[in-house]
């Protein structure tokens, strides 16, 4: 009998492993310890044993009974853990479905990122209307009377306002500085503060060139600043842009409206310096015209340039844009084009 | 401006090593920028002399010719070429395989191959002038004329651009860049640059120092216009080839050479950057007079153009009138002809502006005027002068020089500026010492005295015409001479005074990142401008619409006094490839009304507004759905974006609008905008085709952003509340104002916590001019939790009352 019951045993605990479902698993029960189950049947056979071996083998069954009894209810929490409400074949590599699909413009965006690293210095975010007057597009930045740029195969000026003395004239702004000029006669030195904004030129365009863009500008005027604090302003703009930190020159460069001036110059991040044809073979990219603001347009503003001087950069943001996506047509940015817009989220 | 390299060792002996890449990279860090350093060899690599040794006829061709060519080395090669010049002995320009060239010198360039020409086997190509790139420097007298070197001596084999003197380095300087240097306009001032960057001697220019003819005489009536002028009479000149090195390096400059009379004048302001020019004094009667146009006086320039002058125009005048526009263009009548033997030559400083006034006026820009644009110095003339008559005495060795004449009526005043010594290191952020300051703006050419803290400076002539004037220019000429790049960034200090909290920044950013990131809306950039065809389907006019003088096309003259226009334009361009978006813009815009002076009271400027501005689009009928969802974008907007709250009003419908489908949207009593169905006729006139189109446009000036958030915190229910929804029979005309108001204005049940609209159906089961409203009401107690007795209740005394007040009826299915 004691072989028999180690016999039952072994069966059962084979047959409980191999058992994969709740059905399975109760049939395995009800053979072995149902009451028509093989250890119930044994146990009805304990009355022709010897009496001298009944409670041992008495003992032997209870627990035989209570092992496979104990295993069946460990397997079946095992398969209550595996189960599943699906069925086995379900695809779980059918794509998500995507939250709404908005987004802000790619130069949104940029500026964005550019204002939340200038406010970490202390820049504010300065705004100014689009129209403004000859006096402040040319005659405070120290552009002389006959520049070309005023005349209007350059400036879009307002029909009805494109004579007369250069208060009246009203023009579309061609670049963001002579709001700068506003700010500073409209606020206590010393200034740190960036400068947003869509400008205008009458131009013919193509893949290069637009007749409205945005510029970003950053102007920072204090008593103590030389021209070498511009590199660090330059290096915020361009690290933040591209992700690293990109090499930057400074070279001889003239604008009426600063002094020093400079054209700044970054490492070419198409071939990383060694020339290709998108810098022309020499490494560097021209990207923004700076320097330390004209005494005169200081002037304008009302500060005394013996005290005060600064550091001034523009960049164009469509251009850096351009460089950072790999797009190749400037006009994409005005096209209001979704096919052109979804791709930057 | 093309530099020859050969050109500018004339002047400065620069080491015969010299790194050329550095030399680029100097010249751009330090004063201008170079864009390109040309080899000019390698345009003629794979080109040789070759010697035609024998021209033999083709055998299948009439016209062709089989040439034996010596390459050097006892080298020859067969060379089949149709040139008309062809003869035994000929020197020729030979392009061996492996050379590029242009067909008849046009078209894509082409790489020669040894190949078969009608069955005769031909090694390279003999070439005519216009196929290596040559055809300005050796003008070919006919079709099919063959570049003749025979005037050359190389001998057979030798490398083309070694035997034609072209081996030399050309650098492209952008003319940009050096607008406000006059003097490096010539290749002189570019070597007395690179000389003060390396510190190497310059040669001079020794002055002409000669007779001068008392019968030859010049007046200058306008001394503000002209500052001086030099004329020369001489006889014994002819008209000939200029010597090929003049020649070659005019063409390396970029300019055609002509004859030797023009070329010299060519040559020497391409030198100097001072512009000359030659009458035939035969055509010129009695003496130069440098005066003022009279109105309607006539000129006809050497271009043939025909000009009615104006008062504010400079001439050159004989007795007879105007021969030539000062500064810009000569005059056709005393022109140099093929017949010239004598000359008077002009070497002359006129004012910049004038000169600008005059070339613009008649469209005519000149290498000449291109110079004196920028403000020539008039102590430069003597350069001018010595050079020239250094060539003319050359090339014309019996040259007689009849008479001289020097006017110069307004004396140049050399630049003197004082400069703080303390001044200058705080701004450069480095305490150079003196030396260094003084011996940087000497090899300038600036004079230097210093005594105490003062610097008292002396700028050289050539930089005195404005270009140099207060101290910042000078700090700037230390600072290039020793390096930009050696001065190190250094980090501004910042005095914190508070964080900065510009909350109407603020607000604008949150409204597009809530717009945009919220409710899924892509933010476009349009144009200032609008076309016309959306001003007047959208604007329904141009009331108020400021215009453009110049625009970019005939219909895009207004500028926009709504965001709509263009948004509608981008929904139709869009249509093509969407069927559901929903975009926005933020951008200003213009009124021609409210004039103001917000800045400087000399201004007026018009009144300008921010904008926010949508178009949500959708194809299919459900427009209730499309409203619903465009003003559920408003109405929460105030609270993500914390500002005071928006309500809506039916007062004034939009242009553009639907009949009905349309709200105007107010903060507190003012109205800040409009939200509406866009009416399908203006839909269709904007080319809208199928889509159902939702917009609103805020005037973004007009919100109110919160100091800071205003959530209120509200403790959370202890007892269940429950949603309960009932559904009633309305008329078609009642509001769900109305019925919020009924359900929530004295509340049928103190229960009753709140009620919220579920949805509106009209149709089959619901009786005419009926609609069926479902309402959730949330029922709850805060003192137990309630029995579905208690609430059915609480809901019932709501239905009483809405059948009360309304007139409602529960629905019967």
């Amino acid at each position: 009998m004691k072989d028999q019951i180690n016999d039952i045993l072994a069966q059962a605990r084979a047959k409980i492993a191999a058992a994969a479902s709740e059905g399975e698993l109760q049939n395995v029960k009800s053979a072995y310890v149902g009451k028509q189950g093989s250890l119930s049947l044994l146990m009805k056979e304990m009355a022709k044993l010897d009496p001298a071996q009944r409670p041992e083998m008495g003992k032997l069954l209870n627990q035989a009974k209570a092992a496979i009894t104990a295993q069946i209810d460990e397997k079946r929490l095992a398969l209550k853990l595996k189960a599943s409400e699906v069925p086995a074949d379900f695809d779980c590599s059918v794509p998500g479905i995507l939250p709404a699909g908005g987004g802000l413009h790619p130069i949104t965006q940029m500026c964005y990122d550019l204002n939340d690293a200038f406010r970490s210095m202390g820049f504010e975010i300065f705004a100014e209307d689009d129209i403004t007057s000859e006096l402040y597009a040319f005659d405070k930045l120290n552009f002389p009377p006959n520049h070309p740029a005023r005349e209007s195969m350059d400036t879009y000026w307002l029909a009805g306002h494109d004579s007369g003395p250069t208060n009246e004239k009203l023009c579309l702004r061609p670049h963001l500085t002579g709001g700068s000029v506003r700010y500073m006669q409209t606020h206590k030195p010393p200034y740190r503060f960036v400068y947003p904004g869509r400008v205008y030129r009458n131009e013919t365009t193509d893949a290069h060139h637009e007749r409205a863009f945005f510029q970003y500008e950053a102007l920072i005027v204090d008593k103590d600043i030389t021209f070498t604090s511009g590199k660090v302003m330059i290096k915020s703009i361009l690290s933040k842009v591209f992700g690293t930190d990109v090499p930057v020159r400074m070279r001889s460069g003239f604008f009426p409206f600063v002094e020093p001036g400079f054209e700044i110059d970054m490492q070419c991040q198409v071939c990383g310096g060694k020339g290709c044809s998108v810098c022309k073979h020499v490494g560097w990219i021209e990207v923004m015209p700076g320097g330390s603001p004209h005494p005169n347009v200081l002037r304008a503003a009302g500060l005394d340039p013996d005290e005060y001087t600064g550091f001034y950069v523009n960049i164009g943001l469509d251009r850096l844009v351009m460089m950072r996506y790999g797009v190749d047509d400037v006009r994409l940015f005005h096209s209001a084009d979704l096919r052109f817009l979804k791709q930057f989220r | 401006m093309k530099v020859s390299l050969s050109w500018i060792r004339d002047y400065v002996n620069l080491p015969a090593d010299m790194d050329l890449k550095q030399l680029a990279y100097d010249l751009t860090m330090s004063t201008v920028e170079v864009e390109d350093v040309e080899y000019l060899a390698r345009r003629f690599d794979n080109m040789a002399v070759g010697v035609l040794e024998a021209v033999e006829p083709h055998p299948n061709a009439d016209k062709l010719r089989v040439c034996r060519v010596a390459l050097g080395q006892g080298r020859c090669e067969d060379i089949v070429c149709g040139g008309v010049n062809l003869r035994e002995g000929m020197r020729v320009a030979v392009a061996c395989p492996g050379a590029v060239v242009r067909w008849h010198g046009e078209g894509e360039p082409v790489t020669i191959k040894a190949s078969k020409l009608r069955g005769v086997a031909s090694w390279g190509m003999i070439c005519a002038s216009d196929e290596i790139g040559l055809g300005d420097l050796f003008p070919a007298a006919g079709e099919g004329e063959i570049l003749d070197l025979s005037e050359f001596d190389a001998p057979a084999g030798t490398p083309l651009a070694q035997a034609l003197d072209l081996d030399d380095v050309l650098l492209e300087i952008d003319n940009k860049s050096m607008t406000n240097r006059p003097d490096l306009w010539g290749h002189y001032g570019i070597a007395r640059e690179i000389a003060a960057l390396y510190d190497l001697p310059l040669a001079a220019i020794e002055p002409y120092t000669a007779e001068t003819g008392a019968d030859f005489q010049v007046e200058i009536q306008d001394p503000q216009r002209c500052a001086r002028y030099i004329g020369v009479a001489m006889d014994g000149v002819a008209v000939k080839p200029a010597p090929y090195w003049m020649r070659s390096r005019i063409w390396k400059a970029g300019m055609r050479p002509i004859n030797a009379l023009v070329d010299i004048t060519n040559y020497v302001m391409l030198a100097t950057g001072n512009p000359t020019h030659a009458f035939d004094a035969d055509n010129i009667t009695g003496h130069i007079v440098v005066r003022r146009a009279r109105d309607g006086e006539e000129l006809t320039l050497l271009n043939g153009e025909n000009l009615s002058l104006c008062g504010d125009d400079l001439v050159i005048t004989d007795s007879e009138g105007p021969v030539a526009l000062a500064g810009v263009m000569g005059g056709a009548k005393d022109s140099i002809l093929p017949t010239t033997q004598r000359v008077i030559l002009e070497v002359a400083n006129f004012e910049s502006m004038g000169i600008r006034r005059t070339s613009q006026r008649y469209d005519t820009r000149t290498e000449a005027s291109a110079r004196y644009e920028k403000a020539v110095d008039p102590e430069r003339c003597e350069q001018a002068l010595a050079l020239a008559m250094r060539y003319f005495h050359q090339l014309y060795p019996a040259l007689d020089v009849t008479g001289l004449c020097d006017r110069y009526v307004t004396p140049l005043k050399r630049a003197e500026i004082d400069v703080n010594l303390t001044w200058l290191a705080k701004r450069l952020g480095k305490d150079l010492p003196r030396e260094v300051i003084r011996g940087k703006l000497e090899l300038l050419g600036f004079d230097v005295a210093m005594e105490g803290d003062n610097m008292h400076v002396t700028a050289p002539t050539w930089r005195s015409t404005g270009d140099i004037s207060i101290k910042d220019d000078v700090m700037e000429e230390v600072a290039r001479l020793y390096g930009y790049d050696r001065f190190e960034a250094t980090s501004f200090t910042t005095t914190f005074t508070g964080a900065i909290n510009q909350l109407d920044q603020n607000l604008l950013r949150s409204i597009k990142e809530y717009l945009a990131l919220r409710c899924g809306m892509q933010e476009v950039y349009t144009y200032p401008w609008m076309n016309d065809v959306y001003v007047n389907a959208v604007l329904g006019g141009t009331d108020g619409v400021l215009r453009l003088s110049t625009p970019p096309a005939p219909d895009l003259s207004c500028i926009r006094s709504s965001l709509l226009p263009n948004l509608c334009e981008a929904v139709a361009k869009n249509e093509r490839y969407f069927s559901e978006f929903a975009i926005f813009e933020e951008a200003q815009v213009f009124f021609d009304r409210n004039y103001t002076a917000p800045y400087d009271p000399a201004e007026s400027l018009p009144e300008q507004r921010r904008h926010i501005a949508a178009a949500l689009a959708c194809t299919g009928a459900d427009v209730t759905a499309l409203f619903r969802r465009a003003k559920g974008v408003l109405e929460a907007m105030p609270r993500y974006t914390h500002m005071e709250g928006f309500s809506f009003r039916k007062e004034q419908r939009p242009a553009w609008a639907d009949g009905a489908a349309w709200l105007n949207v107010y903060c507190g009593e003012e109205k800040i905008g409009d939200l509406g169905l866009l009416a399908k006729k203006v839909s269709l006139d904007c080319g809208i085709k199928n889509l159902a189109v939702m917009l609103f446009e805020l005037d973004a000036t007009r919100l109110r952003p919160f100091a800071s958030r205003t959530n209120r915190f509200t403790h959370l229910a202890e007892y269940p509340e429950t949603d309960y929804d009932i559904s009633m029979l309305f008329d078609a005309a009642t509001s769900w104002t109305e019925i919020y108001d009924a359900v929530m204005g004295k509340k049928a049940s103190a229960l009753l916590k709140d009620a919220a609209f579920v949805d509106e159906y009209r149709g089959r089961q619901i009786p005419a001019g009926k609609k069926s409203v479902t309402i959730r009401l949330t029922i709850g107690s805060g003192e137990k939790t309630l029995t579905s007795q208690e609430i059915e209740t609480a809901a019932g005394q709501v239905m009483k009352k809405l059948e009360k007040k309304l007139g409602a009826a529960l629905r019967t299915q």
